[in-house]
């Protein structure tokens, strides 16, 4: 695609060469592509190292191919890819393995951040993202990280995500007006990509604001209609790349495996209501959290309900003896239950 | 454990020392601390919404050791009266109840006249999940509402059935000798 564009805009110069009033304005129009494009040629030389790289760390046809398809046209198949990886991991609950990849990042991201900075002012933003893809991809080792690497590696691909898809983006629109305008009114062009420039930057401050305002999940996608950008600032994705997530939250990316990862969220946080155990008021951890010994719902942490059963095994509110099989809460609720499984079998496993 | 720890409990509680919980050594110490912390979020509670006519706290610096009073409600031969209960925390506190006793004589069928108090979520019925500020109402109802059926005097029980009048006359008799 970068060549066909190339080759696309190669021709318009000599149309224009002999209309002299419009060549100030066409320059500048090169030079402005031209730099749109060396950013391109950049982030691809590094999407190829790094295909390279994910070819070499296991027996993965498909990000490579996912890869090319992103080429080939980066702003559908970015949307699409992201609402197939969501509804497969749905499916496959292959998203508990990712946890370790968040949990990981933050200390890779540095390093990431470090040899693949630099590229323009938004870069230093998605370096952690591909710092953070870098380990996980480093990681992988089952399944359901090849779905989750299939994005990463995309991610890897796109180190300088927002820039190179933006670009290429902006390109389908400069080729497209190319072939429509470009004797006509450069000036568009111009426009498009000064705009998209600009876009760049507004992606970074959207998604940094939206980072720290994590807990706000219920706040609505802000979608701008018709923008061209890679992806939106409430972009499941986004969030990914900052380290300050995973400490925040123990599982900080419940949502970004669903669909409905508002809606989870925010089953999460209601179950999570009696923050500490009303025994010993020590707070409950998540494995507490999740955990419902008695029918009637009242939550005690581990060790209270092992010292009641040493007792009189009783429920304490309700004063039920308790029964052998604890009800917990990932049997009866929906959504938000499978993500607090999830989380529990990360836990256990880091 | 639990016997160590009660039989510290009434040593403290007669001599009012302080450090009967704590000072039962071989009580783990996880327990204490757990105990120590519930007790203090109690007391945060019953400061912030105390329950009517009725306060409690710490005696000295033994978070164990509470002193409590209650003021006899109106409107029974108890009003006006101000009776003073010692409320022993056990170190393994949520797990067992409380032991309570009046510091105030006091004439009920429910209170002999060391101060004992019959309550059956003192005793049986105790649930980790009560609290002090739930147990100082139940006590505070007992005064409107005699547990006749568990008398701790059955003579003081029988006369409010028999003769619910003079039973009032000689309750607030009491209050007016002992805890005004």
């Amino acid at each position: 695609m970068v060549s066909d564009s190339i080759n696309a805009s190669i021709p318009s110069v000599p149309k224009d060469f002999g209309k002299k009033k419009r060549a100030n304005r066409s320059a500048k129009l090169k030079q402005c592509k031209l730099d749109a494009r060396r950013e391109q040629w950049l982030s691809q030389g590094a999407v190829k190292s790094k295909g390279c790289r994910e070819e070499l760390m296991g027996p993965r046809g498909l990000p490579q191919q996912i890869h090319e398809e992103g080429r080939k046209d980066p702003l559908e198949n970015l949307q699409m890819r992201r609402l197939g990886r969501r509804v497969g991991e749905d499916e496959n609950e292959n998203g508990s393995i990712h946890h370790d990849f968040d949990s990981d990042s933050p200390s890779n991201s540095p390093t990431g951040s470090s040899v693949l900075g630099g590229n323009d002012s938004g870069t230093n933003f998605t370096a952690s993202i591909s710092g953070s893809s870098t380990s996980g991809s480093s990681v992988g080792c089952c399944s359901g990280c090849i779905t989750e690497e299939d994005e990463e590696g995309d991610d890897n691909c796109l180190d300088d995500w927002e820039a190179m898809a933006d670009a290429l983006a902006a390109n389908d629109d400069d080729n497209k007006l190319e072939n429509h305008n470009d004797d006509n009114n450069p000036c568009l062009e111009l426009q498009s990509s000064l705009e998209h420039e600009s876009i760049v930057q507004l992606d970074g401050n959207l998604g940094s604001y939206h980072e720290n305002l994590t807990e706000d999940r219920s706040v609505p996608p802000r979608v701008t209609p018709g923008n061209s950008r890679a992806w939106r600032p409430d972009d499941a994705l986004r969030p990914q790349s900052l380290p300050n997530l995973s400490k925040q939250h123990s599982f900080p990316n419940t949502d970004r495996h669903y669909g409905q990862g508002v809606l989870a969220w925010g089953c999460v946080s209601g179950v999570n209501v009696p923050s500490a155990c009303p025994i010993c008021t020590e707070d409950l951890d998540f494995t507490d959290a999740s955990f419902r010994p008695c029918s009637c719902g009242f939550q005690v942490c581990l060790f209270c309900h092992k010292k009641m059963l040493e007792l009189d095994g009783r429920c304490p509110n309700c004063r039920e003896l308790y029964k052998n099989d604890p009800v917990e809460v990932e049997a009866s609720v929906l959504g938000g239950s499978l993500t607090l499984k999830l989380a529990r079998s990360c836990s256990m496993r880091s | 454990m639990n016997n160590k720890g009660g039989v510290s409990m009434a040593g403290g509680g007669g001599g009012g020392s302080s450090g009967t919980a704590t000072t039962s050594s071989w009580v783990s110490p996880t327990s204490v601390s757990t105990s120590g912390k519930r007790i203090q979020r109690e007391m945060a509670e019953l400061n912030m919404d105390p329950p009517p006519d009725c306060s409690a706290g710490p005696k000295g610096d033994n978070l164990y050791h509470w002193i409590s009073t209650i003021i006899g409600p109106q409107g029974t031969p108890y009003q006006g009266g101000i009776f003073f209960l010692d409320l022993m925390f056990p170190s393994d506190y949520p797990f067992e109840p409380p032991k309570v006793v009046f510091k105030t004589r006091i004439y009920h069928c429910n209170v002999d006249s060391t101060g004992n108090l019959s309550l059956d979520i003192l005793k049986d019925s105790w649930s980790p999940a009560l609290t002090i500020t739930k147990v100082l109402l139940a006590i505070r109802s007992i005064f409107t509402h005699p547990d006749l059926y568990n008398p701790l005097i059955p003579s003081i029980a029988y006369l409010y059935s028999a003769d619910r009048a003079k039973h009032d006359e000689l309750a607030a008799e009491w209050t007016l000798r002992f805890a005004k």
